[in-house]
């Protein structure tokens, strides 16, 4: 299921490292940036790249915060909730994102677009409340500013960097 | 007093500083003395130790102190750690610093590698700085090219590369044989010492672990000598500056480099332009989520590791968080506890499980289904989480203890009250 | 040594012991969950928390992380521990469920003593419990995730003792999760370790489950007979069925641990699940009789052959499972009687090797499997120890886990669970490469100071090894080998040449005279192969000498003793032939063997389980199994019993040496021997020098202390390669499937694996075949049909054919075949 092109920079990524399990976390980031998600099939292909058993990448995959064990929409947008931006507000941009965009709290939205996840402190609690998209932030988020950050990605459906 | 930049002294608004820029402003001077001057390596460490230099990344050990327990006669390759991984929350100076002058991190591992002879360097760094993360990839290509860094540093046959690693997120990635781990790809459980990291850290070899922050000041030590950097700081044990961040109820969060000890009334009103309208200052966590409530009786603490212990505080990050008289501080340890125990590894009983625990005690008193006896249940907890395996739990309990502390009747009313007192506040 | 006080007491402890440990030294047992003394210390758990009074350290701390030191004040009662243990004990607590009344830990709950002891008995916490989905893992382990209180020992000794990467910890914070990628049986062959290991009910025995409670089981130690290695284990029955075997700690043998075949292979004893596969009863001819007239049957039948073709018409055949007690009788009978045998073995070729190790070895340089733990070099020559005696394979590993180089030099596709480098040498070229191992490893002025026998042993040594297909250099394993100071010699006596055991023996010797410490480990095929090694002599046949006499008539009675030709002799029409030219098939068994079905009068004798009885493993360790109950006809299933009857029905059965002290109506016997110590003793000398003559005999070793080290020059090596085309075709074992008498056991028949014959891929290329394909092996009697596994770690021009039930193998008619190409086809 990965494409051969990608095994082959995978692998020169992975020669490249100290050991190769210490490319386990990139090998994962970078199947995402493709795939979106870590699907069984993707963690037996990477696992076996990384010289590791299936259920040893497992434990770290599933460890991780940003590591998608099922499936995601093509952006994943992790809302803070921790101290500053929970105090700023964290659960009006959870609730504003749900409604405005049709995206459950905890899911993907139909069109598969949005996954609306809430992610511990993200350090940008001086833009608070902030999130992350695809590993971009965005902070101080307000209803209006949401609107437009969203609404271009749904339009556009391409990304565009961050302010 | 004028601000004595330092670490952001090329700090330009959205704009990251230019090689030619830390060039300019003294930038690899250090480096080209040292380690192009070939001058003995345990030269750096002593300076570094002279200076007072302590880690900016929570503990505050002592730089110079940490280096020289590498042993003299330990095995090669050695290696450094810089850890960005910053996910204390409240804690952001690391990516403002990253953001401002990457060289003068990048000069600081190189110089701190060369200190007890490291091969190689690893950039840890939390997934949501990718900015960074792709900041400090270009910029260290654009050392090496310099030759700053790579193989035979300025001729000098020192060889020393740095390596971005990316974690895949969790805040105890930051804890530094958690860290460990995570980059020789196992899960980031910690690993209690002995044996310590600087004798068999990543792959059993000697390992130093430092903050960035920590590190970017070595370069600026070794350039103007340990007195200028102790005289730096405004208090006598003290030394250098200090990024401190502030959020919460003032008028411009943000991170500003200011003199170690800098009170903490004047860094509110002065540098953060004050509460904001209509907001006392109610208490605020003076070093991160996992330091105590500092109340307004401490208004003027000077902002230091030991003026900070003297009141039974911790400097920690120094990542100032400020609390108003309308914010709850019940609901506000629980969305604090909701972190730590959502952020526990599941490596030991007290953090696993006893986090959960106070999480969910806090829950019902702040929802107005506590019970009197969940305070002493609470208080006995904090204590007993002291016996974890690592320091996350008791820093996790520091909230609490000090809300115990400060404000236990702002806990009682909840109880009596069967609910918030602050009521709807803040959205949740 | 540093000295400390526990609670009071004063004790002194070897440097590096544990405060846990020391204080287990004392009698006082500091509550644990994470620490295990075969998995170390990592303070996971906090549970063995103690209060440090004086000395270096103060406070509470976990004394599973502090070593001793000189002063410590300790105490395991102060107030401030005793409160924290209780807190994590309720921390535990908050998660797990209430379900000890249907938990099958339940009785034998480390967590249920703990929190019976710490006083926890009220829950306060208000939340409400976590709860998990959990996983199939196979016919052998039930996986209960809600009982997990994550003290992290399963991972541990799955991924870090035992060397598996398919079960570990999942996820984070309170939700981690102890499980596989996906479901499915676990790979490792020491799964059941998991159910021990455990302190609470995830991991549980399928066997074993909802079916008695740990207080209503009968239990005693017993020994595992499957294997040549011995290793101890506790049985455990109820209502006259055996329903679980656990490990049983022995420090020099099996540590705390067993493999799966030992653990879950035991229900042949219970006849299987539907009990009928045992033969219960005394037959005649097929049908059922009393114990008395079988008896009398077969005594006077076996007279009157003795009075008509005389005593040497009777034939007695033993096993390497009998008990010791059952060989001694076995071979005092034949003396007395003149009855010949008894034989042991079928092939000629392994009872000599066999003979030859057990000679080999004396106590200076026999190693115990905890010693080869710490091994930092090990030489494997001629054994696949995974599927011929895995808890070696265990202590191999973890002489790798301390950094040990591991060598095996076998022709198969070897896999052990640790890393080592494989040399897939031809069976005949084992030696040579052995030899230029040793040999490269000894420096001139070692040689210098040898005396002439070692010297020329030495010098007549292979100098030069070439292993081109594995790309591994010899000299640069001799120069490891060189700085060794405690390198171990396994060698099997399997696939090795005849002269290979003892050769392996010799160079053993030769790393000793040069100054390590080395040591030498056989496997030996079955039970007790060390035993019937000590009661046999030049003239001791093997079957395959015995049958041309049955074939001529000139033997007219044969008497099988827990001994089934049947299982490891080729050519299974010639055995038919032979045995039904017999006058008398008196058979002694507990299983149902081919042999059993065509006895003339049948005798069951009792296992393991059921009788008190001796077993000598490869090294010369003497071992009891204690009786664990009487046995018969399993009753659960059908409880209670609602006929009363006055006697037990299946509960005919008697220990064989018994059985045969009966039928031979040698009533003197026990009038001029008095016990069966004495009974062994008189046949084995060495039990009666080493003052093991009293019965049960004195637990120990029984091989003498120095068995003059006499150097045989090695023969010069046959040139390497075939010359004709086509393979040489091997038998081995496999696990689960390929010994008496755990293959017998319908536990195990799920995990069977699969009929495969092992090719090198290369020799596979050529012939058109590749991994996967059904194929024909046309052997002389017939074809075979089976899976082909290729593998470029293995030697050229063989075949390996496992000697498992299913295979019919025994169209074979020699213990080894030479199979021409176009023999093998594609089906
Ligand atoms: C739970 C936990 C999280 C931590 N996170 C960080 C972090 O994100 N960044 C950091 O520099 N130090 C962190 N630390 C502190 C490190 O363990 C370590 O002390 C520090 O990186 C050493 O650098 P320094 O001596 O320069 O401060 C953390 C510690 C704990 C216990
Ligand atoms: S205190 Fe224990 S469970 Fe918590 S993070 Fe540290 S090791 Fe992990
Ligand atoms: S036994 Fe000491 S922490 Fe678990």
């Amino acid at each position: 299921m990965l494409s051969e092109e990608l095994k082959q920079e995978l692998r020169k990524m992975i020669a490249d490292a100290e050991s190769s399990r210490e490319k386990a976390v990139d090998v994962m980031l970078d199947i995402q940036e493709h795939h979106l998600w870590m699907s069984d099939e993707a963690m037996e292909e990477a696992a076996e790249l990384l010289g590791m058993s299936p259920l040893e990448l497992d434990e770290l995959a599933t460890f991780y915060d940003f590591i998608y064990r099922s499936p995601v929409g093509k952006y994943v947008i992790h809302v803070c909730d921790s101290a500053m931006c929970w105090l700023e507000g964290h659960q009006r941009v959870m609730d504003h994102i749900s409604t405005s965009f049709n995206v459950p709290i905890g899911g993907t939205s139909p069109d598969g677009l949005f996954t609306l996840l809430p992610v511990c402190c993200i350090g940008y609690c001086d833009r608070a409340p902030a999130m992350v998209i695809n590993r971009r932030v965005y902070g101080k988020l307000t209803p209006e500013k949401i609107d437009r950050i969203l609404g271009r990605l749904a339009r556009d459906n391409e990304f565009h960097p961050p302010e | 007093m004028a601000q004595p930049l330092v670490l952001f002294k090329n700090r330009h608004p959205n704009r990251v500083a230019t090689l030619d820029e830390y060039r300019q402003s003294g930038g690899y001077a250090a480096l080209e003395r040292f380690i192009g001057g070939k001058i003995d390596p345990g030269e750096v460490v002593r300076l570094i130790d002279e200076s007072g230099l302590r880690g900016r990344g929570g503990a505050g050990f002592p730089a110079g102190k940490k280096w020289e327990a590498v042993p003299k006669n330990a095995p090669f390759p050695r290696y450094l750690v810089a850890n960005a991984d910053e996910m204390e929350p409240g804690t952001f100076k690391d990516r403002i610093l990253l953001h401002t002058d990457p060289h003068c991190v990048i000069e600081g591992m190189i110089l701190a590698g060369y200190a007890f002879s490291a091969t190689k360097g690893f950039f840890f760094i939390r997934p949501s700085y990718d900015s960074s993360a792709a900041i400090m990839e270009r910029e260290l290509e654009i050392a090496r090219q310099s030759g700053f860094l790579g193989k035979s540093i300025l001729g000098s046959g020192y060889s020393f590369d740095i390596v971005v690693h990316r974690s895949g997120g969790r805040y105890i990635c930051g804890e530094a044989t958690a860290l460990l781990n995570a980059i020789m790809g196992k899960r980031p459980n910690p690993i209690k010492p002995p044996p310590y990291p600087t004798e068999k850290g990543l792959w059993d070899r000697p390992t130093v672990v430092n903050n960035v922050e920590t590190l970017a000041c070595v370069p600026h030590i070794l350039r103007n000598g340990p007195q200028w950097f102790k005289d730096l700081s405004l208090t006598s044990k003290g030394a250098g500056t200090k990024l401190f961040c502030v959020s919460g109820k003032v008028n411009s969060p943000g991170a500003e480099e200011l003199p170690m000890g800098t009170p903490l009334r004047e860094i509110i009103e002065k540098h953060f332009g004050g509460m904001l309208p209509g907001s006392e200052f109610k208490a605020c966590l003076p070093g991160g989520a996992s330091t105590r409530f500092l109340t307004s009786e401490h208004y003027d603490v000077p902002m230091d590791f030991d003026d900070l212990k003297a009141i039974g505080n911790r400097l920690g990050t120094a990542a100032i968080m400020i609390f108003d008289q309308k914010t709850c501080l019940v609901a506000t340890t629980h969305n604090l506890m909701k972190f730590f125990a959502r952020e526990s590894c599941g490596w030991c009983t007290p953090c696993r499980e006893g986090l959960p625990y106070m999480r969910e005690l806090l829950w019902l008193i702040e929802n107005g289904e506590g019970k009197e006896e969940y305070i002493d249940t609470l208080r006995s907890m904090c204590k007993q989480v002291w016996n974890s395996y690592c320091a996350l739990a008791p820093g996790a309990a520091e909230p609490v203890a000090s809300l115990l502390e400060f404000f236990e009747d702002e806990v009682r009313e909840h109880i009596r009250l069967k609910g918030c007192p602050f009521n709807a506040k803040a959205g949740n | 040594m540093p000295r400390l006080v526990i609670d009071d007491l004063e004790i002194e402890v070897p440097k590096g012991t544990k405060v846990i440990d020391a204080a287990e030294r004392l009698g006082i047992m500091i509550p644990r969950f994470c620490y295990h003394e075969a998995l170390g210390a990592v303070g996971a758990c906090r549970m063995c928390a103690v209060k440090f009074i004086e000395g270096p350290l103060k406070g509470v701390q976990m004394s599973c992380m502090i070593d001793a030191q000189d002063g410590m004040v300790v105490s395991t009662t102060d107030q401030e521990a005793v409160d924290f243990r209780k807190r994590v004990i309720e921390w535990l607590m908050i998660n797990h469920p209430h379900d000890c009344p249907v938990c099958d830990e339940g009785g034998q709950c480390l967590l249920q003593d703990e929190t019976v002891s710490s006083g926890h008995g009220r829950r306060r916490y208000p939340g409400r419990k976590r709860t998990y989905r959990n996983q199939y893992l196979g016919p052998f382990i039930a996986h209960e995730m809600n009982r997990c209180i994550h003290c992290y020992r399963c991972s541990r000794y799955y991924q870090e003792f035992s060397g598996y990467r398919d079960l570990g910890p999942l996820q984070i914070g309170n939700r981690v999760y102890f499980g596989r990628f996906k479901e499915g049986r676990l790979e490792s062959p020491f799964s059941g370790n998991l159910v021990d290991i455990c302190p609470t009910g995830v991991y549980t025995d399928i066997p074993a489950r909802f079916k008695v409670r740990r207080w209503d089981l009968q239990r005693a130690p017993s020994v595992c007979i499957n294997c040549p290695l011995g290793c101890n284990t506790i049985g455990n029955s109820h209502y006259r069925a055996v329903m679980r075997v656990e490990a049983r700690m022995n420090p020099y043998v099996n540590g705390y641990f067993l493999c799966d075949e030992g653990r879950f292979g035991f229900s042949y004893t219970n006849g299987g699940a539907d009990h009928a596969q045992r033969p219960w009863n005394s037959r005649i001819s097929g049908a059922d009789v009393t114990v008395e007239a079988a008896l009398a049957e077969s005594a006077s039948k076996i007279a009157e052959i003795s009075a008509i073709y005389g005593p040497g018409a009777v034939v007695a055949l033993g096993s390497t499972r009998n008990s010791l007690e059952t060989q001694s009788m076995l071979s005092r009978l034949c003396r007395r009687k003149g009855w010949q045998g008894p034989v042991w073995f079928n092939d000629p070729a392994i009872y000599r090797k066999v003979r030859s190790g057990v000679e080999r070895l004396d106590s200076g340089i026999a190693v115990s499997m905890r010693e080869i733990e710490f091994a930092d070099f090990v030489i494997v020559a001629g054994a696949d120890l995974l599927n011929e005696a895995p808890m070696a394979a265990m202590a191999i590993r973890q002489a790798s886990r301390k950094n040990a180089t591991i060598i095996v030099v076998d022709p198969r596709p070897i896999s052990l669970p640790f890393e080592f480098r494989h040399i897939p040498a031809a069976p005949a070229q084992i030696e040579r490469c052995l030899g230029s191992l040793v040999k490269g490893s000894i420096s001139k002025d070692e040689l210098k100071g040898f005396d002439s026998s070692a010297k020329g042993f030495c010098k007549a040594l292979p100098a030069k090894f070439e292993e081109k297909e594995s790309g591994i250099s010899i000299s640069e394993l001799s120069g490891q080998l060189m700085s060794a100071k405690r390198p171990v010699i396994v060698c099997g006596t399997g696939i090795v040449c005849e002269s290979t055991p003892a050769f392996a023996a010799d160079c053993a010797q030769l790393l000793r005279e040069s100054g390590k410490k080395a040591g030498l480990f056989y496997i030996l095929p079955g039970a007790s192969s060390f035993s019937s090694a000590l009661l046999s002599g030049p003239e001791t046949k093997t079957f395959s000498e015995i049958l041309p006499q049955i074939e001529e008539g000139l033997i007219k009675a044969l008497i099988a003793t827990e001994s089934d030709p049947f299982w490891d002799f080729p050519d299974r029409e010639r055995l038919d032939r032979a045995l039904s030219m017999l006058d008398l098939l008196v058979v002694i068994d507990y299983l149902p063997t081919e042999t059993v079905k065509r006895a003339t009068v049948f005798h069951p004798s009792s296992t393991v389980f059921e009788m008190n009885s001796t077993f000598v493993n490869q090294e010369g360790r003497v071992q009891h199994a204690e009786r664990v109950h009487v046995g018969g006809v399993p009753i659960w299933g059908a409880h209670p019993p609602r006929i009363i009857r006055n006697f037990v029905p299946g509960g005919d059965h008697q220990p064989a040496w018994e059985l045969l002290w009966k039928i031979s109506a040698e009533t003197s016997m026990l009038e001029s021997v008095l016990t069966l110590g004495e009974l062994i003793a008189a046949e084995i000398p060495v039990f009666e020098a080493v003052g093991h003559s009293k019965y049960p005999i004195t637990e120990g070793r029984i091989i003498p202390e120095n068995s003059e080290g006499s150097f045989v020059k090695p023969k010069a090596s046959p040139a390497k390669g075939q010359t004709a085309k086509g393979f040489n075709l091997l038998l081995t074992d496999t696990i689960f499937a390929s010994r008496e008498p755990s293959a017998y056991a319908d536990t195990l028949a799920s995990v069977f694996p699969e009929a495969t014959l092992f090719m090198h891929s290369g020799d596979a290329n050529g012939a058109g075949l590749s991994e996967g394909d059904m194929v024909s092996v046309e052997l002389e009697l017939g074809a075979i049909q089976l899976k082909l596994s290729v593998s470029q770690r293995m030697a050229r021009g063989f075949l390996f054919l496992p000697r498992q039930r299913g295979i019919h193998w025994q169209k074979m008619k020699e213990f080894s075949a030479w199979i021409a190409p176009e023999r093998i086809r594609k089906i």
